[in-house]
């Protein structure tokens, strides 16, 4: 087929995967869907190959392929017949974490698959040992909620009521995740009726043939664009600040091996897989090494798995890059993922110092919660994210509040959050010098303080309380974060490790809150890149009229 | 990947010595590593090259379709 053709087949087939997306935030339950958009949605081929997505939550779009290949392998094309749906979450068989759970429905079309409409969405309530599926001090997948193998959901366009009774009566909220997993088989059906109609006005033969083109046409690209990266070996070590159960450091090792078009994104050396759940599955070290790679390439190369072709991933077992059973997982696909990001941009500043920044501050935040609610008389739980500072570029300054490089979550807005949960927000705001100092300064994370007007629990599972962002080139350190409690009728903001006796004060579980309760989540800051004392005085006198930098902290940093 | 014999458990999770891949089938063997189990070609001779103390091994990666099913 013509390019022509080729372009236009292919913008249908992100159309439909964005349309699929809009299904799931009109129709899902909870906030974490309908708001903050942490979802996404994609076809494959027969072959498990990603033939397009859309662009929601880049997390999940590396784990697609794992997915589709534990999926086929466990249950065979032979099984799978018109109408099925097949749902999936194990984070050792490609899955991210056990909140991401996938599904896939095969595309029919004489008889044949001839492709699957996949969604992926992160679910609030997954069970496990803490309301709101992070349990920052997990040390088994069994504390992170159930783990569901690939299992037919819906055979030949029947609920399989077994599944879904087993599946609901392991978590806290099941009527809110009945109607989740609704939203997203009402997307996979979506997906299958836009693209047999799309398939019916090409024809099967030539719509394979266009997307074989396509995913080979992807793949000419990025290997051109990856020949003009200096061929050479890159490296770079970033540092997990602690794991919830244990207050100690973890390495993330990454080797970067750019030869003639092609890349190897190697970890060897990482330390050996933590207790707590911290550590990256497979899927999560492989989708990190797509997401830092898509970074610093042309965006406009189609997004396939031909594109993903000269890549090639080595996450060795057993270590924090690759958990091996029945080790904890959960942080690694929100904590972990953005640090491997920042690990392989830290390392490649040296090939392409235009196209990566210094380090962001890699959490989301993860700051779950639930209880019962007395109004409806039924369970919640509830995610919030905080919004980081990204890091400072060769030729900008950092991105202020901004979800973490692999989530691309929206913010969830005050009214919904209060009307839903029993918070209320007293601030929320951008923290003033959060940002590391620069030439390019890094962005300004966010501050959120609320007020608990239930009974709930909390947990949380983020990062960089000790080990701020890293600058480059002379760039400064960003903020850290931190969250501090203060219970009602005192006067202290405490950490959980000063006021609970946690280990960690950013990752753990099951803090117990009443009505009157504080709690104050600040995120940290992006570094900066590049000295300071060569930033404009312009930009500088701009930051501290703004109120992004105090004038204190401009005299100190920036010469002012 | 090592199911029960009626399937509906795992009795052990296989991976590739080099690059960490799940392995639904026996793998590839390598007569160098010979406890060892492999997911493709290209991994045995990367895993090799490193171990003969290679810094940087060049190894292209030809058409062993990792990022499909097979």
């Amino acid at each position: 087929m013509d390019m022509i053709h080729m372009n236009i087949v292919e913008s249908a087939m992100i159309a439909i995967a964005r349309e699929m997306g809009i299904n799931v935030q009109k129709t899902a339950y909870s906030t974490i869907f309908s708001e903050a958009e942490d979802f996404t949605c994609a076809l494959a081929n027969r072959n498990g190959e990603l033939i397009a997505v859309a662009d929601f939550c880049p997390a999940q779009i590396g784990g697609v392929p794992l997915l589709v290949r534990s999926m086929v392998k466990e249950i065979p094309l032979s099984d799978m017949n018109e109408g099925d749906v097949i749902v999936h979450n194990d984070p050792y068989r490609g899955g991210l974490h056990t909140p991401e759970h996938t599904v896939f429905k095969p595309i029919f079309v004489e008889k044949e698959i001839v492709a699957f409409s996949v969604c992926i969405g992160h679910f609030v309530e997954v069970g496990g040992m803490v309301p709101g599926g992070f349990p920052g001090e997990a040390t088994e997948v069994f504390h992170e909620g159930l783990r569901v193998p690939p299992v037919k959901i819906m055979k030949e366009g029947e609920d399989v009521p077994e599944v879904w009774k087993m599946m609901l009566a392991n978590v806290r909220t099941p009527r809110g995740n009945y109607g989740d997993m609704r939203a997203l088989i009402s997307a996979v059906d979506l997906g299958e009726e836009r693209l047999k109609s799309l398939i019916e006005k090409y024809g099967a033969e030539a719509f394979e043939k266009t997307v074989q083109d396509l995913m080979d046409y992807s793949e000419k690209r990025m290997r051109a664009e990856l020949e003009t990266f200096k061929d050479g070996k890159y490296t770079f070590i970033d540092t997990i600040e602690d794991d919830g159960i244990e207050d100690k450091e973890y390495e993330i090792h990454v080797a970067v091996y750019v030869q003639g078009g092609e890349v190897v994104v190697d970890y060897t050396g990482s330390s050996k897989q933590a207790k707590g759940p911290i550590n990256a599955t497979l899927g999560v070290a492989w989708s990190a090494a797509f997401n830092a790679i898509l970074h610093m390439t042309d965006e406009t190369i189609p997004l396939n798995s031909g594109c993903l072709r000269p890549i090639r991933v080595i996450a060795p077992a057993g270590t924090v890059m690759n958990v091996d059973y029945p080790g904890s997982s959960v942080g690694g696909n929100t904590e972990s993922h953005p640090l491997i990001v920042c690990a392989i941009f830290g390392a490649m500043v040296d090939c392409v110092p235009d196209r990566v920044m210094a380090s962001e501050g890699t959490t989301h935040g993860c700051f779950v919660f639930g209880g019962h609610d007395p109004l409806n008389d039924e369970p919640y739980g509830g995610f919030d994210f905080s919004y980081v500072g990204y890091g400072g570029r060769l030729f900008a300054d950092g991105n202020d509040a901004t979800d973490s490089i692999n989530g691309n979550c929206a913010n969830t807005p005050m009214e919904v959050f209060e009307t839903r949960f029993p918070w209320i927000v007293e601030e929320y705001a951008l923290r003033p010098n959060s940002g590391g100092p620069g030439k390019f300064r890094g962005g300004l994370s966010n501050v959120k303080q609320m007020l608990c007007t239930g009974e709930m629990l909390v947990s949380q599972m983020t990062n960089k309380h000790k080990l701020s962002a890293w600058g480059l080139e002379d760039g400064q350190e960003g903020a850290l974060g931190a969250t501090l409690y203060k219970k009602s009728g005192t006067e202290k903001w405490e950490t959980t490790v000063e006021g609970y006796g946690k280990v960690s004060p950013s990752k753990y579980s099951n803090i117990p809150m009443t009505p009157g309760d504080r709690v104050r989540v600040l995120a940290p800051g992006g570094g900066g890149y590049g000295s300071p004392l060569e930033r404009s005085r312009a930009s500088v006198e701009e930051d501290v009229r703004e109120g992004y930098v105090t004038e204190d902290r401009a005299k100190e940093f920036y010469g002012l | 990947m090592k199911f029960s014999n009626n399937g509906y458990y795992i009795e052990q999770y296989i991976k590739c010595s080099n690059c960490g891949m799940l392995l639904y089938s026996d793998g590839l063997k390598s007569e160098i590593a010979p406890n060892e189990v492999f997911c493709s070609k290209w991994c045995i001779d990367w895993s090799s090259a490193k171990a003969d103390g290679v810094e940087e091994p060049k190894i292209p990666f030809g058409h062993e379709k990792l990022h499909e099913i097979g």
